[in-house]
């Protein structure tokens, strides 16, 4: 995958392009919003990660230019302000998701990933299929071999979104936000007992766990 | 000048003093008009009355009685002035030398003119006189007149008192707007000298309510709560500095000593470097999250409103945390219900107040042991404010802790231990005074066994 970081800290984006590079993404670094910009004309990116404040032109503006040209590139934006409003803000500008700093990395890895998943999925699909598991959105039914599995409606927006991002590590963080809505993180972890109550419907009776939990980062659904 | 010339009640008196005194003045004004119109009315009537008795004794009895009757009353008590003429003017006899009627053309004509006289100690004075001169059947002419003196008196009298009202008016007004200025600007003064002693630095001055209960109480009680509001934000930023440092420093401490000890073994061969890497990132995530709770709190507590408010069902919002916390609860084997009551409506941030909801059951989960219950309810109150309540039956806090706990980074000792940076309800109280709300914490249902007494932690917005 190739993605664009547009970061003025120096030392954040080598630590972030190395991260990426190790887990084989091809990483191009603009230092401030003008050199990002023209890397972003120059170059086809899948992915831009583009800090919010940086000199010369920030992270709004960029992402609000990109946007006017046609560029549909997926943004992440970076900020060190969480607030709502900011987040608000960053969204309006075109861009298509938010990470607050700092941040863990295997946050930011699901994220970019997730995003650039997004990008493949075009047209409208009506039935979502990873493996054995199969799920009609129309008829909100879940099948695994064939055999109906019945879900409460939250349980199913957590599957469907996990199916979406089938195979990609999904944080707990990003459930709360895109299947819960909530932008803060609980003390508790709430998440995991909806997981494993999923987990407990999809998997249970089967030969094989789909549903795996992923070590330091969150969770992941197997074909 | 003196201070109190200075101050705004002063200058309000004066100005009213003055535009009193004008107003006064125009009364009395009108007062004199009046009453020397009516002297001049009343001397005029008794001059014609005198006229008609003359005209009558010559109609009846001819020039000669006329003549008799002037001599006559010339000697009365108070003299008329009497002047008769012959057709063309000529003195026929009189009392005055000659007319002060100019052009007498035959028509009745009204004169003021000044007849000259001797005062008690001889010296010459000179009246002011008024008269009416009329032709007779006969042709002569009479000119009959009166000496206005003594109304002229009446109306100086009546001058000189309004000049000495006026004064009045005036010294009464200032007098009087001294005093309540001196009492405005003692009040004034006590609310200066505390503004004064507060940019000072000093800290705990409060201004004097007189419980008069006008709009000087009242500035007085709002510079209070603006000191008060001030004073506690103050101590908030202080305390916030020392928990900082106090609960960042913990952990970091922890931390710094794992990784020092992860390298000391992995340098000798004998450690797993894997496991305390993390560790270390666990305790890099506790300081984050701590650090990221004291950022909401003083963004919260900095605005001091809500951002972005919307008016939505209060019931939506509690569905949606217990459809969140529920199952967690089941999973402790805590039960947990709900009572939410229906058509009501706050108006809020509903982020910031589902994070506060969502704060007080991590709170509740977090210290309900295995077979206790957790409950949730939102109503309205009687006062029309909308509360969130969330009962456990954990250990609860103590009468004397529960204003404490709702301070930053304040967690009780026994709790030491547990997960979080005891930001928690602070964060919550944030959010309810942004939104004009507050918190309140009481005992929960209980002791029962060994649970209990358990906690009440009820978040209570105002009317939408």
């Amino acid at each position: 995958m190739r993605i664009l970081i547009v970061e003025d800290d120096l030392e954040a984006a080598e630590a972030m392009a190395k991260g990426l590079t190790e887990a084989g993404h091809d990483c191009t670094h603009g230092a401030d919003g003008e050199a990002g910009l023209a890397h972003a004309r120059d170059g086809e990116f899948d992915v831009m990660v583009v800090d919010r404040m940086m000199p010369k032109m920030n992270g709004v503006q960029l992402v609000e230019a990109l946007r006017r040209e046609g560029d549909r590139t997926p943004v992440l934006f970076l900020s060190a302000l969480g607030e709502v409003s900011d987040r608000v803000d960053g969204l309006q500008a075109g861009g298509d998701d938010y990470l607050v700093k700092p941040y863990a990395f295997p946050e930011l890895i699901a994220r970019i990933e997730a995003l650039a998943r997004r990008r493949d999925t075009g047209s409208v699909q009506t039935l979502l299929k990873v493996g054995e598991l199969e799920m009609d959105l129309i008829a909100r039914t879940v099948h695994r071999q064939g055999k109906e599995i019945d879900l409460q409606p939250r349980e199913f927006q957590l599957l469907e979104f996990m199916m979406r991002h089938a195979g990609q590590s999904v944080t707990r963080t990003m459930l709360l936000e895109k299947v819960w809505h909530y932008h803060f993180d609980p003390q508790t972890n709430v998440i995991d007992v909806h997981i494993s109550r999923l987990r407990s419907k999809i998997d249970k009776g089967f030969d094989r766990p789909m549903l795996q939990t992923v070590r330091g980062a969150g969770y992941r659904l197997d074909a | 000048m003196p201070r109190i010339f200075r101050t705004a009640p002063f200058r309000l008196t004066l100005l009213f003093v003055l535009l009193f005194a004008s107003a006064a003045f125009a009364f009395l004004a009108y007062i004199y008009v009046a009453t020397a119109g009516e002297a001049t009315r009343r001397t005029d009537q008794e001059i014609r009355r005198e006229m008609r008795s003359l005209v009558d004794v010559y109609d009846r009895a001819g020039i000669d009685a006329v003549n008799q009757s002037l001599i006559q009353r010339a000697a009365s008590e108070k003299p008329f002035l009497y002047l008769l003429l012959t057709k063309d003017g000529r003195r026929i006899s009189g009392s005055i030398e000659e007319s002060p009627v100019e052009d007498f053309a035959g028509q009745p004509a009204w004169a003021t003119f000044q007849v000259t006289d001797m005062d008690a100690e001889g010296r010459e004075v000179k009246h002011p006189a008024r008269g009416l001169q009329q032709q007779l059947h006969g042709g002569e002419i009479l000119f009959v007149g009166a000496d206005a003196g003594e109304d002229e008196a009446y109306v100086a009298r009546v001058v000189r008192a309004l000049w000495a009202s006026v004064a009045l008016v005036v010294l009464l007004g200032l007098a009087g707007g001294l005093l309540v200025s001196r009492n405005v600007s003692r009040t004034m003064v006590d609310l200066i000298s505390v503004v004064e002693r507060v940019r000072n630095g000093e800290q705990g001055v409060r201004a004097r309510v007189r419980g008069a209960r006008d709009e000087f109480d009242e500035l007085a009680q709002g510079v209070n709560e603006m000191l008060d509001r001030l004073e506690r934000s103050m101590q908030g930023h202080k305390h916030a500095g020392d928990a900082i440092a106090h609960d960042l420093r913990s952990p970091l401490t922890r931390l710094r000593a794992r990784l020092e000890t992860a390298y000391i073994d992995v340098e000798a061969g004998k450690g797993d470097a894997t496991e305390a890497l993390a560790q270390a990132l666990d305790d890099t995530d506790g300081v984050l999250k701590t650090f990221g709770a004291v950022l909401s709190i003083a963004r919260l507590q900095a605005a001091g409103q809500a951002p972005n408010p919307t008016l939505f069902d209060p019931a939506d919002l509690a569905a949606d945390i217990s459809e969140l916390y529920e199952p967690f609860c089941e999973e402790k084997d805590i039960e947990y219900a709900s009572e939410i009551a229906k058509d009501l409506t706050v108006r809020g941030n509903r982020e910031f107040l589902a994070q506060a909801l969502a704060n007080i059951l991590d709170n509740a989960v977090k210290y309900t042991p295995a077979g206790g219950a957790i409950m949730l309810r939102v109503r309205r109150r009687s006062s029309g404010e909308v509360e969130f309540s969330v009962t456990d039956t954990g250990p609860g806090v103590p009468d004397e802790d529960r204003e404490r706990v709702i301070q930053r980074f304040v967690r009780l000792e026994n709790s030491r231990n547990e997960p979080g940076a005891g930001l928690g309800l602070s964060l919550v109280a944030a959010v309810a005074e942004a939104h004009g709300g507050r918190l309140e914490l009481s005992e929960g249902p209980g002791k029962v066994g060994e649970m209990g007494p358990g906690l009440r932690v009820a978040f209570i917005l105002p009317r939408a």
